[in-house]
């Protein structure tokens, strides 16, 4: 896929929670292509992860056009939500949540799986493969609420990988990690992005982002002030001199 | 169909309609306190609760009423909550609060009218007087319950786990959340005569949270609790005949002790140090 055809594009979006009394996002344009590392900056309030909950068909649309992995999320965000991964943010589970580490990640696959159907051998390979990836397999039989809240972030995280992700939503993914993870999960980023897999990122931590080319969405009041690619160092240069003044680039 | 173990008629009835209703709100416990929508299966036990005076008054099939009115609240919930900007807590307070005025307001009027009906049965169950057709439907609703939680258990699993993550993953959230409260709906309805509106509470909370003591895995729980629920439920019924005390209370009791036994023996809950 080129950037002429793009797997995530949106056209003048506009979405708003049910209830609300104007749209959250507004005029919203984005053209991404396949295996682009995208790191969505701004401060707090500005629609960072409605723009990722907008493009897996979590938010209804109110106007405008979003297709996503060639398909409309307007028409049906399920079949999106199939083929995207999404790592929401601020998870933290009960110590008596009654779940181990290899059935949420298991979760991962059951819409993929469909209605009335029950996990197969290429699942369970699936979950074996995610848990590897971020180095948890030893925790496969942890129950998820005796885990720490870092442990717990890389179980979610398996979770979306074990689904074979065509595009990989991530809001906060390094907010309970340590160094060492975090630069674990960078790795992977990178690795995931010469594979060919789309990463959305929100972060407000651009130390450690991957090396080779980034693309800078910053947001503001629910638009987009800038998108443009830099290198990974000039990321935090971006997002602080677009937060003083807008500036389309 | 225990009448190969017990001979007595209304004692094997009694014990038959025990053991399906207790499984029946025992599996639908799990999904209740897991998703935790408790306040929902109270306030549906309170619909029916209030369906049934409803359809008395009317002189309707009581059992019928009762079905349409926990259908209703269960699907007004979510609309009321959404449109009237409220949150689920205040709707279910709400809802709860008409409930319970209309089910004691025609338990009131029909005593004003002297139509002599008493609300006892309805408020602490009842299962002395139970046909033979009335426990086949609590078989009935228990198949129905376990068939669902079968045939849907991926979805719902991922649904107690996280709604907004089971989304996520490309479920059909919504259809399967309705459908759940649908099958409590329906549960409760049926269970409402035997149990009694104020008691059917206390199964469909009591028995998961007295697996959850003891089970680290959702799929135990769902194993767990009907084999404690029946178990309970079944001794209760026994124990209430023979010694001519009201069978559901002293059940609700025995859930009771044996929920605080669980708390105390739970080794979920036990801190141990190993000197290695």
């Amino acid at each position: 896929m080129t950037p002429s055809d793009p797997i995530i594009r949106l056209e003048n979006v506009y979405t708003a929670y049910e209830g609300a009394d104007r749209p959250t996002l507004t005029d919203i344009s984005l053209s991404i292509g396949k295996g682009e590392f995208v790191v969505i900056g701004g401060p707090n309030g500005a629609g960072k992860t409605t723009l990722l909950e907008t493009i897996n068909g979590m938010l209804p649309i109110t106007h405008g056009k979003a297709i996503v992995c060639g398909q409309d999320v307007r028409g049906d965000g399920v079949q999106v939500r199939c083929r995207v991964g999404y790592l929401l943010q601020n998870f933290a589970f009960d110590p008596l949540t009654p779940f181990t580490v290899e059935e949420v990640v298991l979760m991962g696959r059951y819409g993929t799986i469909g209605l009335f159907r029950k996990p197969g051998k290429e699942d369970y390979e699936a979950v074996q493969k995610a848990l590897q990836m971020l180095g948890i397999e030893d925790l496969a039989t942890r129950p998820i609420g005796q885990l720490s809240g870092g442990q717990q972030q890389k179980v979610l995280m398996a979770l979306n990988l074990a689904r074979n992700p065509e595009v990989l939503l991530l809001d906060e993914p390094f907010s309970n990690l340590d160094m060492f993870a975090r630069e674990e999960i960078n790795h992977l980023l990178a690795r995931l992005v010469r594979s060919g897999v789309t990463v959305l990122i929100v972060s407000h931590a651009f130390d450690d982002l991957p090396d080779g080319s980034v693309r800078v969405v910053v947001m503001q009041e629910g638009t987009i002030v800038v998108s443009r690619e830099c290198s990974p160092k000039e990321v935090e240069q971006v997002v602080r001199s677009a937060g003083k003044g807008t500036s389309h680039a | 169909m225990l009448e190969f173990i017990i001979q007595n008629n209304i004692v094997c009835h009694a014990v038959e309609a025990m053991l399906f209703a207790s499984v029946a709100c025992a599996v639908l416990s799990v999904i209740i306190t897991q998703v935790q929508i408790s306040s929902i299966g109270f306030t549906m036990a309170h619909a029916a609760f209030a369906g049934a005076a409803l359809g008395m008054f009317l002189s309707l099939n009581p059992t019928v009423c009762s079905i349409v009115a926990g259908v209703s609240v269960a699907f007004l919930i979510g609309p009321l909550s959404d449109k009237a900007r409220l949150s689920p807590d205040t709707s279910l307070g709400l809802l709860f609060g008409i409930c319970m005025a209309v089910a004691i307001f025609f338990i009131a009027y029909m005593q004003t009218l002297g139509q002599g009906f008493s609300a006892m049965g309805l408020l602490f169950g009842d299962v002395i007087s139970l046909y033979r057709e009335e426990v086949y439907l609590l078989a009935a609703i228990c198949i129905v319950a376990i068939i669902f939680i079968v045939v849907l258990y991926k979805e719902i699993t991922a649904i107690i786990f996280d709604k907004r993550i089971a989304e996520s993953v490309g479920i059909r959230v919504k259809p399967v959340y309705y459908a759940m409260l649908f099958v409590i709906a329906l549960t409760v309805a049926l269970c409402l005569p035997i149990i009694g509106g104020l008691l059917l509470y206390v199964w469909l909370v009591a028995p998961a949270a007295i697996a959850l003591q003891f089970c680290n895995r959702l799929s135990a729980m769902f194993v767990v609790a009907p084999t404690v629920a029946a178990i309970i439920s079944i001794s209760g019924a026994l124990v209430g005949l023979e010694h001519s005390l009201p069978v559901a209370p002293l059940t609700a009791v025995l859930f009771s002790v044996v929920f605080i036994a669980a708390v105390l023996l739970s080794p979920r809950r036990r801190v141990t140090f190993r000197k290695t």
